[in-house]
């Protein structure tokens, strides 16, 4: 706690307009079982702290990870120096912060079973059991089995006199199974992307249930056909799908970094631009976006973001129209907003923040429905799970999606699995052909766990959730 | 030289590691990386990271630990973690030991003029960036990143290597309130090598260049791709080339080795001798850098062989130093007359697999496509969207330009290929 005070009251003496210092250990333990042999079973930590200061209208920063007062305090002097040289180039008087306060609080993610502490061999053998069991199946000839266990423990203070403590979890076990026969590879996957929880969420899983549906699906789809030439159908997908679809086409586009072009040499930006903010119908009706920091189990749930800014819910998508973006304390002044929605958030201490896509989610549709029944609602469609190959251009707006297993409906019924579907189509079009989603009954929540933007890279983690939804006459078919 | 922390640390669990076998692997990274966007600096930051990752077997159960700390007490923490794992761990079935004495080659990674080049520096070239930009009635957005690192390889089987590299790096992106998008990016081990001026030259050119997109359907396309379109496209080969996969049936390289699968003009190679290519002299799992070609002329020659899988199949394990796709004389002005029309490609984004078994991508393009006819670029076209099998591309290789370093470890031409598949036109 010392080395908080020591920073900011350095910063201040310096001349910084506001300071920060996050001092952050991430603990990630990772096995990695490929077909029965364990490539790799590790600890792995990074701790250190990075202190970020505004003079000048800029921003310096600078990271360490020696804990002593005399490196806190070059760790500040260098960050100070950084941002007097930022501010050789800038606009006008430079960047401007949204209002906050200081906040004294703390958060932690609600865990039943501490998953670093769950014996290894538990791990393991269940690891061991899956792939065993992917690999009894004489087609399959590759078993993949990661397992992924994540800690964040964060202390935050700024000088707005916040102290914040936070201390979040993820588990994400994936597992894919790779089907060979002398024509063709397929694989199916069994991942949700990651939870917010701990090891019990795991024991909830029937991973070896699960690990004979992807072996017999993978099978499936080597055999499938393929569905043939790109022509208009309805679409029918799943919670998991759907997630990476959000991602891609609703989350990033509404990244106001995005918008304000300061991403525009790597990750890209948005054609979701501030004049069309509460015009522009991005989806019909039954679209409803929220953006929600407060979600439990949730990815990007952490008390509070990097900027200090609490956990907060709103709609970025109402009744179909663009209603507001995410933003960060740095961001928000450009669109004349003046509070962040928290959604400031860097990967490791040594990390600069940067808006990031909040838990973001598709409300359940207000009418009873099952996917049962929307697939009994369906002359001509094609029904995909899971998440496949995906691609998006950089302003956001084309893409061409995959899934993991498909399946092809006609009248009514799935009649035959299919391979290889792939779907194109765009903003506003996607979003504006939906025309049924499931009810609450059917929503899933799914994470990721990788999603990568920003220069140096980072990755940041948030849920994403949905219930089954169709959407009308959109183009699907083979790669061609 | 050895870094002197670097030899500390390695004494220090030399002597405290119990393990049957050890393989010790350190680095450190100082970095300096500067953003800039809509003409203003938005994020600037520095610092030194350091990692220390201690692998160990006891016979054939293994343990990792991972740290970023050479502090001793943390040191001793993850020896026992690491020991610890590997105790409580069933067998590998695929267990290997460290990589035994090996000669490493020598390579020239470093300069010090990068080392020397400070930050102002970097905002200097920002400045003219900027200055650039700003004449033009346009905004820039980009990086300007120093990185100067340190690795260090130990195993208790005798093989022992260190390493250090310089690099300096800046991508911009210019654009206007408009569709003008363009982008140059380059990296270079030595800074002096980087000339802000050759650099804004080709950006300006290349912005200059384009019009407002005429509207371009999907179909087939000659394409000239220039050297950063080339190795986004054919870096999924690096994924693609694995040795047990193609063994197991997974990808399209499942019975290569010998057979001429990219077409005469395409040879891909990893070449320790090209005195202007920075190359990694060893593995960070201990295999010492070595010539390869892995395709030659359109043969498969080689596919990238793990030290388990090599161990298995009594064949020699590599890994890939550096990247060199092989060029040859022809210009920009050649290619364009040699097909009576086609697209300028600047730049691919966003690939991704669509199937590993046919070595098929997607993917769009990016910074800027315009159409040529007759010897001359006639006007920009909207964005297309590709899916393309990568071999297919490769045997429609028409010529074949000088190649380029567009990053230290990096060579490619420009690419004259005929009858690239565009599956889908976009709407910009």
């Amino acid at each position: 706690m010392d080395h908080l005070s020591t920073a900011l009251n350095h910063a201040q003496s310096l001349g910084a307009e506001y300071a920060d210092i996050r001092i952050q250990k991430t603990t990630r333990e990772t096995i990695f079982l490929m077909d029965l042999s364990l490539k790799n079973t590790s600890m792995n930590i990074e701790h250190g702290y990075g202190i970020r200061v505004m003079k000048n209208g800029a921003w310096g920063f600078a990271h360490s990870n020696v804990f002593a007062a005399d490196e806190v305090k070059k760790t500040v002097e260098k960050a100070v120096k950084v941002a007097e040289l930022s501010a050789r180039i800038k606009k006008g008087k430079g960047l401007v912060l949204a209002h906050e306060r200081g906040y004294i609080d703390s958060y932690s993610t609600k865990i039943q079973i501490d998953p670093f502490k769950v014996p290894l061999s538990e791990k393991v053998d269940l690891m061991l059991e899956v792939n065993k069991t992917l690999l009894n199946y004489a087609k399959i000839k590759r078993a993949f089995f990661m397992l992924d266990i994540y800690n964040d423990d964060k202390y935050f203070a700024s000088t707005l006199g916040s102290v914040i403590h936070s201390n979040t979890y993820y588990i994400n076990p994936m597992i894919t199974a790779t089907a060979v026969n002398d024509k063709d590879s397929q694989s199916r996957s069994f991942d949700e992307g990651g939870y917010g929880a701990g090891w019990e969420h795991v024991l909830k899983m029937n991973l070896v249930q699960k690990a004979v549906q992807i072996a017999e699906e993978a099978i499936m789809k080597l055999e499938a056909d393929e569905p043939g030439e790109i022509r208009r159908r309805d679409l029918i997908l799943d919670p998991n799908h759907l997630g990476l679809t959000m991602h891609e086409s609703v989350g990033h586009p509404t990244e106001l970094d995005r918008v304000l072009k300061w991403e525009a040499d790597y990750a890209g930006v948005s054609f979701a631009t501030p004049e069309k903010l509460k015009k522009y119908r991005y989806g019909s009706e039954i679209v409803n976006f929220v953006g929600d920091n407060t979600l439990s189990f949730g990815l990007a749930t952490a008390g509070y973001d990097d900027d200090g800014v609490p956990g907060q819910k709103w709609y970025i998508i109402k009744d179909g129209i663009l209603n507001e973006y995410g933003t960060t304390r740095d961001t928000a002044p450009f669109i004349g907003e003046n509070m962040s929605r928290g959604c400031s958030r860097a990967t490791y201490y040594y990390d600069f923040p940067i808006n990031r896509i909040p838990n973001l989610y598709l409300e359940p549709g207000k009418k009873p429905l099952s996917p049962q029944e929307l697939i009994a609602d369906t002359e001509d469609g094609i029904y995909i799970e899971g998440r496949g190959s995906f691609s998006i251009d950089q302003h956001r707006v084309n893409f061409q999606f995959g899934g993991d297993m498909f399946w092809e409906i006609k009248n009514g019924k799935k009649v035959r699995p299919l391979k290889d579907v792939l779907y194109k189509s765009s903003n506003p079009e996607f979003w504006n052909s939906c025309d049924a989603i499931c009810d609450d009954r059917y929503w899933k929540d799914f994470g990721v766990t990788n999603c990568g933007k920003g220069q140096p890279p980072q990755t940041a983690r948030m849920t994403h959730g949905a219930a089954t939804a169709r959407f009308k006459k959109i183009r699907v078919g083979g790669s061609k | 030289m050895m870094n002197k922390q670097f030899e500390k640390a390695a004494k220090f669990i030399e002597k405290n590691c119990t393990a049957d076998d050890f393989s010790l692997y350190l680095y450190k990274s100082d970095e300096t990386a500067t953003r800039y966007a809509q003409n203003m600096i938005t994020q600037n930051m520095t610092g030194v990271k350091y990692g220390v990752r201690l692998n160990v077997a006891y016979g054939a159960k293994t343990g990792t630990s991972r740290i970023n700390s050479l502090d001793e007490t943390e040191l001793k923490r993850m020896i026992e973690t690491a020991q610890n794992i590997a105790k409580l761990n069933k067998p590998d079935p695929e267990f290997v030991p460290s990589s035994s004495k090996a000669k490493i080659p020598k390579t020239e990674n470093m300069s010090e003029n990068t080392v020397r080049f400070s930050m102002d520096g970097m905002v200097d070239i920002i400045k003219k960036t900027v200055d650039n930009a700003e004449k033009k009635k346009a905004f820039v957005s980009g990086i300007v990143t120093k990185t100067v690192s340190e690795t260090y390889l130990k195993t208790k089987k005798g093989f022992e290597g260190s390493d250090s590299s310089t690099s300096f790096e800046n991508s911009m992106t210019m654009a206007d309130n408009k569709t003008r998008e363009a982008k140059v990016e380059r990296s270079v081990k030595d800074v002096k090598d980087y000339s802000i001026k050759k650099e804004l030259d080709q950006l300006n050119s290349r912005f200059d260049a384009l019009t407002e997109p005429k509207k371009i359907e999907a179909g087939q396309y000659n394409v000239i791709l220039r050297p950063q379109a080339v190795i986004n496209f054919f870096s999924f080969l690096l994924y693609f080339m694995d040795r047990k996969n193609a063994d197991y049936g997974v990808t399209a390289f499942h019975d290569s080795i010998g057979k001429n699968m990219f077409g005469k003009n395409f040879s891909l190679i990893s070449n320790l001798d090209e005195k202007d290519l920075t190359a990694a002299s060893f593995s960070g799992d201990g295999i010492a850098a070595r010539n390869v070609d892995w395709i030659k002329n359109g043969v498969v020659k080689d596919l990238f062989t793990s030290r388990s899988y090599a161990a298995k199949i009594k064949a020699q394990p590599n890994f890939i130093p550096n990247v060199i796709i092989r060029g040859g004389n022809a210009t920009e002005q050649e290619m364009m007359k040699k097909v009576k029309n086609g697209l300028i490609i600047n730049n691919f984004w966003y690939i991704r697999t669509v199937s590993m078994r046919k070595n098929e991508v997607t993917g769009l393009t990016r910074d800027g496509i315009y159409y040529f006819e007759n010897g001359k670029i006639k006007h920009s076209v909207n964005n297309l969207r590709f899916n393309e099998v990568l071999h297919n591309a490769a045997k429609n290789i028409l010529l074949l330009g000088k190649e380029d370093n567009i990053a230290a470890g990096t060579k490619v031409p420009t690419m004259l290929i005929k009858d690239f598949t565009f599956a889908d036109t976009t709407s910009f």
